[in-house]
């Protein structure tokens, strides 16, 4: 082709790139971490615990994957928590208690989340209000919604298995491991999340967005739409999470996932990506997610006392947190 | 007189209570600078926001080449063939040189895609290299390189050089020397002069009249919000473009020129 003629000055080298990518030195800690747990118990890369580590993982990781979306434009989303508890509670209602069909019911669960990222993403970007302010009242009202629609009780058990359920929850044995759909939709969703971010027209959107949102609209990029378009896909994610959720343990709860919107926001900036936005990475958000998961596991392995478990997941965030400060500061000066 | 580029008249923008353009009018043609004076406050930067889509006008008419047109976005006024350097930086720091220079104009594959096309990074970055090996800073900067690691002069240079490379009718550079060293200056005033050379429309906002006196053919003074006084330069002296942006009167200043 052409282009070779045209190559561009020296590029440093795929590897040292690799070096000084924030995702890296997470990764590393991530080995670290790992090994650490795997050497202080034995029963930590056993089938089953690396089976139960690997359930739970997609029901964060999926919002985790809308948060990196949003937090690179800008923004964040506290209200993911309690759209993980309305939108199966609302679906598992409709189901047992109006006669819906689960997949009419599935929707309107769903259109139920559309609404409450719209709303989230009008008020900050047509209203001005920030973020945290929007989403935090927004987080109040849906929680609050999920106590009263229910009364404050769990739903009782869903017992009608069917296609759809085994779509959002199904599971299956690979050798040694139980494995649920719910990976798959993660695997999937990862996927198509790094091709927007990192391939897609639309990522370099809201990367600009993220990093100077007045340079972005003055080159024409639509950056309200696009912003209110990431509230409403994480409110989805939340939601189809909290739904795989809900039918994995065939019950809804109105207060699952409460404290979710700390600990998603925590895996993705442990990741590497940047909560001031302009810089996000999916690969870094894996890493966060895979983190999170093996500590709180690991923690609880290895014997620290349950209620001292926040003190360590707290210290190994703000850990990693300087590591990735003291990176960036290095690349400013070289 | 060479074809007319852009006309504005009356234009008016408020904001709340502060009427920052009351009734300006004035014209650009091709292959010349203007340089757009007046105070702070005087109204300069609302008036090429609107130009620029920004701040859409109240009030008033824009022509592009004598066809009456609507800017109500960005995306309008690029169409048109005008692009705008802000006083406030243009490119976002925490994206690369080249997907700077080609934001909102990305080139992707499979563009029935939409904005989930991919982009066609090959394209990205012979292009950009192209584009910054013909303003001269290509032995400097990698294209890949995050617009956070520029200093000020090449950020200018950058985007300066993308307002070039649609070939837009228009530039318009919002105070485009402030902050920068004299070297960087002075490219930037090469820049200027190139650009009126291959035949674009240079609208440029200074508060440095010697720049002006350096590069622009003509003047455009505006004060409270109104075009004031408009000079050729060759004909004009620099006391009577300083009296016509303070308002003092040219009498006035004299005196005060001879007492000291
Ligand atoms: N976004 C805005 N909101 C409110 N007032 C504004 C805004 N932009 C400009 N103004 C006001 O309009 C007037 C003209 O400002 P501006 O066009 O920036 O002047 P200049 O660029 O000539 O210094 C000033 O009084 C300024 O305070
Ligand atoms: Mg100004």
């Amino acid at each position: 082709m052409v282009a070779v003629s045209e190559t561009p000055p020296a590029k440093p080298s795929l590897w040292s790139q690799a070096l000084r990518a924030p995702e890296f030195s997470s990764l590393i800690i991530l080995v670290i971490v790992l090994a650490a747990f795997a050497f202080g118990d034995s029963k930590f890369l056993s089938p089953l615990n690396v089976s139960n580590m690997i359930a739970f993982l997609p029901e964060l990781g999926i919002i985790a994957l809308g948060m990196t979306l949003l937090l690179t434009a800008g923004e964040f989303d506290l209200s993911v928590g309690a759209v993980f508890a309305l939108a199966p509670v609302s679906v598992m209602l409709l189901a047992q208690n109006a006669d819906f069909s689960l997949g009419a019911a599935l929707l309107v669960g769903l259109a139920i989340c559309v609404v409450i990222g719209a709303i989230n993403g009008i008020l900050v970007t047509k209203v001005g209000i920030s973020s945290f302010l929007v989403t935090l009242s927004m987080l109040l009202i849906v929680r609050g919604a999920a106590l009263y629609v229910t009364q404050g009780f769990p739903l009782k058990a869903w017992d009608r298995p069917g296609p759809l359920v085994t779509l959002l929850a199904g599971s299956f044995d690979w050798g040694p491991f139980r494995l649920y759909t719910s990976l798959w939709w993660f695997i999937v969703l990862t996927l198509l999340a790094i091709y927007i971010l990192d391939y897609a027209k639309l990522g370099n959107w809201i990367s600009a967005i993220g990093s100077n949102r007045s340079a972005a609209i003055a080159r024409g990029v639509p950056a309200d739409r696009v912003k209110i378009w990431l509230f409403i896909l994480t409110s989805i994610l939340a939601g189809l999470a909290g739904m795989i959720s809900a039918f994995r343990i065939s019950a809804a709860s109105p207060v699952a996932g409460t404290g979710y919107e700390l600990e998603v926001i925590a895996m993705v900036v442990v990741g590497g990506t940047a909560l001031t936005g302009g810089r996000g990475t999916i690969l870094g958000t894996l890493v966060g997610v895979l983190m999170l998961r093996a500590i709180r596991n690991g923690i609880v392995l290895i014997g620290v006392p349950g209620l001292a478990y926040n003190i360590f997941v707290g210290a190994i965030i703000l850990a990693m947190l300087v590591l990735h400060a003291a990176l960036q500061k290095n690349k400013a000066r070289a | 007189m060479s074809a007319e580029v852009l006309r504005l008249e009356n234009a008016q923008k408020s904001f709340g209570s502060v009427r920052a353009l009351k009734r300006a009018s004035f014209s650009l043609h091709e292959g010349e600078v203007v340089a757009l004076l007046g105070d702070n406050g005087a109204g300069k930067s609302t008036l090429i926001k609107s130009i620029s889509g920004v701040h859409p006008l109240d009030s008033g008419q824009i022509y592009v080449r004598g066809a009456p047109a609507t800017i109500r976005s960005a995306r309008d006024a690029i169409e048109l063939g005008i692009e705008t350097i802000h006083q406030d930086t243009s490119l976002a720091p925490d994206l690369s040189i080249a997907r700077n220079l080609f934001l909102g104009r990305e080139p992707v594959k499979l563009s029935f895609l939409g904005v989930f096309a991919p982009l066609d990074r090959a394209e990205l970055r012979r292009a950009a290299s192209a584009l910054l090996r013909r303003v001269g800073i290509a032995k400097k900067l990698d294209a890949d390189a995050p617009v956070r690691t520029l200093s000020g002069g090449e950020r200018q240079s950058i985007a300066i050089s993308r307002a070039m490379q649609f070939a837009a009718k228009l530039i318009i550079l919002d105070e485009p020397t402030n902050n920068l060293g004299l070297e960087e200056t002075h490219s930037v005033l090469r820049f200027i002069k190139e650009m009126r050379e291959a035949g674009h429309c240079v609208l440029f906002i200074t508060h440095n009249i010697h720049h002006v006196f350096a590069v622009a053919d003509r003047i455009i003074v505006m004060r409270r919000g109104e075009v004031t006084a408009e000079f050729v330069v060759a004909d004009a002296d620099l006391l009577s473009v300083e009296s016509a942006i303070t308002g003092a009167d040219v009498a006035t200043l004299m005196r005060e020129g001879k007492s000291h």
